[in-house]
């Protein structure tokens, strides 16, 4: 038997290989006679075949796999990753407000430059923000270096066009604003690694990574109609102004989420290191003031809830009242006996002062702390300022607090008071998250249902004839409370009469059941200027026309119609000051 | 004479066999592969083009977003359209029309004309 292999010449190694086929040709006919199967060769073979076929059949499995089910090679599997690194921030209709857009990093790499002085004739001409100094550094590198970034597909291809050798590119995500500064303290924005520092980003930052994924975009509670409306109203008044700072905020009373939440000064998120510290305060969120007056309608809520007082309980503010250390007098004094309900409308700090001493310090205390006052306002913002409040509730604190000083709350503090107040008497938390429509948030009841429906009364009363005049809207029943408070000077060590915060916080409509639709709305002035007029700026004057005018602005969008107006309680006959009133 | 003895010039055709076997299996490996390779090719081209299309689109909805930013469009309608926010008192739904026309009769006096109105404010209720 042979292979052929006997004209394979006389040289060793042929020799060696042909009896070695040799044996092997019949290594079946000796095995099988000498009786010894095992030694079979065919049946080695078979084995070591079959070894073989089942090392190649999991390497077939194996690279069926890896190219069927595996993202590994694909050629777009980076630029995905890149595109993907946060999701979409959307208002609550759908609008963007931020997005993860494709950019590009230009590379340089000097070792590949053919012609230096025609590559840094080209670039400078297709750069214009690149700078010769930094362009020299690359090209002095010795190596592949980043050259500059966020280049938006148009440029890339414009340099890519140039042909240029040593010049590559890289794709990488930039987070964009397409808004610019609208909502600017509400988004928030990041940083460079792509880690939320300000705002939503920052306080859904994870959540916003985790949604990338899925690539769903998240929801926010605002309106970008009514933002819009807020911040246009806003500009307005603070141009005839000139405050240090300014607030606007809308908030849902019954699902405590942000409608809008607008500062001034402002700052364009897609460039914060380009604005002040300043510029970049959420005031709404993480300043605290204090409030003035607007805090007479804490103490009158816990006033009636705890039976010290009703509607008509008088108070006399005839004379100036001494409360601890303090003597309280009146802003613009009536020397008259008060009901509760003109004691608001006048803001009168010497009835509410009363009302306070009637209730006492702690039942205060403990009401002001079920309001969520001495606690940073729960939102998701981590910007959310803790409050000061006083350490000891004695008398003087009493006073003080009673109409508002002693005690600094962030706006949205104020907010979240409010809202609880006016929404049947549950402590919400405040959102910015978008929840589902009819929400109706849960919380401990911290006023009964009745003084929730009474304490609209009152505020629609001060709209109607008392301090709040200039934020009526006919057909909206607007309800409210002015707040004027001084700001106190740490160079002096007494409280400034020329520096304040003027505020109106308010809530629409006030008439209808409890359940019904409802919104709180909140125009805050840091240290107001006289206008034209020369008027002083308190909060019925510089803030709550602002209040009026976005109240009919947004009423619209919310859904709410005009109806019959409202005005409770006994008309009291304005005094000529009260369009401005109290500090 | 078994196949497996049976041969072709000297060569066992089972061998023979095997051997054209493996040719037919490279020449068809190398085609599968070259085919593969050029379908994989015009599914990244096109896995390309879809990202690419995909960036464009983001890019022009951020666009979009841009070009309707609220404050522009009200600085832009102002500008060049006259045009300002609608008072309240002009939004009405179309059953209250019956009943704000009404209003607006009552409220004018009998001698002028009335004014052609869309709506007139609802009177307001007595102080309690």
């Amino acid at each position: 038997m042979s292979l052929g292999l006997q004209g394979l010449g006389a040289d060793a190694l042929s020799r060696w290989l042909g009896r070695a086929m040799w044996r092997l040709e019949h290594a079946f006919e000796r095995a099988r006679a000498s009786d010894r199967p095992e030694d079979d060769t065919r049946l080695r073979i078979f084995f070591v075949a079959a070894l073989f076929a089942a090392g190649f059949l999991a390497l077939a499995i194996g690279a069926t796999h890896a190219a069927l089910f595996s993202d590994v090679g694909r050629e777009d599997a980076a630029l995905v990753g890149a595109e993907a690194a946060r999701a979409d921030l959307v208002d609550r209709n759908g609008e963007l407000l931020a997005a993860d857009l494709l950019h590009y990093g230009l590379y340089v790499d000097p070792r590949e430059i053919w012609d230096e002085g025609e590559t840094r004739r080209a670039l400078l001409a297709a750069l214009p923000e690149l700078t010769p100094e930094r362009l020299s550094r690359a090209l002095r590198a010795g190596r592949r270096s980043f050259l500059m970034g966020g280049l938006t597909p148009e440029v890339r291809a414009r340099i890519f066009d140039l042909g240029l050798p040593g010049v590559t590119f890289e794709p990488e995500a930039r987070r964009v604003y397409p808004l610019g500064s609208t909502a600017a303290h509400l988004i928030g924005f990041v940083d460079g690694g792509g880690q939320g520092l300000a705002g939503a980003e920052a306080a859904f930052n994870d959540g916003i990574h985790d949604a990338s994924r899925d690539n769903h975009p998240v929801p926010l509670s605002i309106d970008l109609r009514i933002q819009a409306a807020a911040e246009a109203e806003l500009a307005k008044q603070v141009a005839k102004f000139q405050p240090r700072g300014a607030v606007a905020l809308v908030v849902d009373v019954h699902s405590g989420e942000i409608l809008a939440l607008a500062n001034w000064p402002t700052f364009n998120p897609n460039n914060p290191g380009g604005a002040s510290d300043d510029a970049r305060l959420n005031r709404a969120a993480a300043s605290i003031y204090e409030m003035g007056s607007t805090f007479k309608g804490f103490t009158v809520a816990a006033g009636l809830d705890s039976g010290v007082a009703t509607p008509s309980t008088t108070f006399d503010a005839r004379q100036p009242f001494q409360l601890g250390y303090r003597t309280i007098h009146d802003y613009h004094a009536t020397h008259k006996v008060l009901t509760l309900v003109e004691v608001f409308q006048h803001s009168s700090n010497i009835g509410t002062a009363k009302l306070a001493q009637a209730m006492g310090p702690q039942r205060l205390e403990r009401y002001f702390k079920a309001f969520g006052l001495t606690q940073p306002a729960k939102v998701e913002l981590l910007e959310s300022a803790r409050p000061l409040s006083p350490r000891v509730w004695d008398d003087d604190a009493m006073a003080s607090t009673s109409f508002g000083h002693g005690m600094n709350v962030s706006p949205l503090a104020v907010a979240r008071a409010y809202v609880g107040l006016t929404n049947g008497g549950k402590l919400i938390p405040l959102t910015i998250r978008r929840l589902p429509p009819g929400t109706k948030a849960d919380g401990p009841q911290i006023v009964s249902p009745r003084t929730s429906e009474t304490l609209l009364q009152i505020m629609r009363a001060n709209v109607t004839g008392g301090s709040g005049k200039s934020a009526n809207v006919s057909g909206l029943n607007v309800g409210g409370k002015t707040g004027t408070g001084d700001k106190y000077d740490p160079v002096a060590r007494a409280y400034s009469h020329t520096k304040q915060v003027s505020s109106f916080a308010a809530v629409f409509p006030t008439d209808g059941p409890l359940e019904a639709k409802r919104y709180f709305v909140m125009v805050l002035m840091d240290e107001p200027h006289p206008d034209e007029t020369g008027a002083d700026p308190t909060g019925g004057i510089a803030a709550a026309p602002a209040v009026g005018r976005i109240v009919e602005r947004i009423a619209p969008f919310l859904g709410v119609r005009r109806r019959m107006d409202t005005a409770p309680f006994t008309e009291v006959a304005p005094s000529p000051q009260d369009s401005g009133e109290e500090h | 004479m078994s196949l497996l003895d049976r041969r072709v010039r000297g060569f066992r055709l089972v061998d023979l066999i095997a051997a054209g076997l493996l040719v037919v299996l490279i020449l068809g490996v190398y085609l599968a592969k070259t085919m593969a390779g050029r379908e994989r090719s015009e599914i990244a081209r096109a896995e390309r083009g879809i990202a690419e299309e995909k960036a464009r689109i983001r890019l022009l909805q951020a666009e979009v977003a841009h070009l309707e930013e609220p404050a522009r469009l009200e600085r832009l309608s102002q500008a060049y359209l006259g045009l300002a926010s609608l008072p309240i008192k002009h939004d009405v739904t179309p059953e209250a029309l019956y009943d704000a026309a009404r209003a607006s009769q009552a409220a004018t006096p009998p001698s002028a004309p009335a004014p052609a109105q869309p709506q007139a404010p609802v009177p307001a209720t007595k102080p309690q």
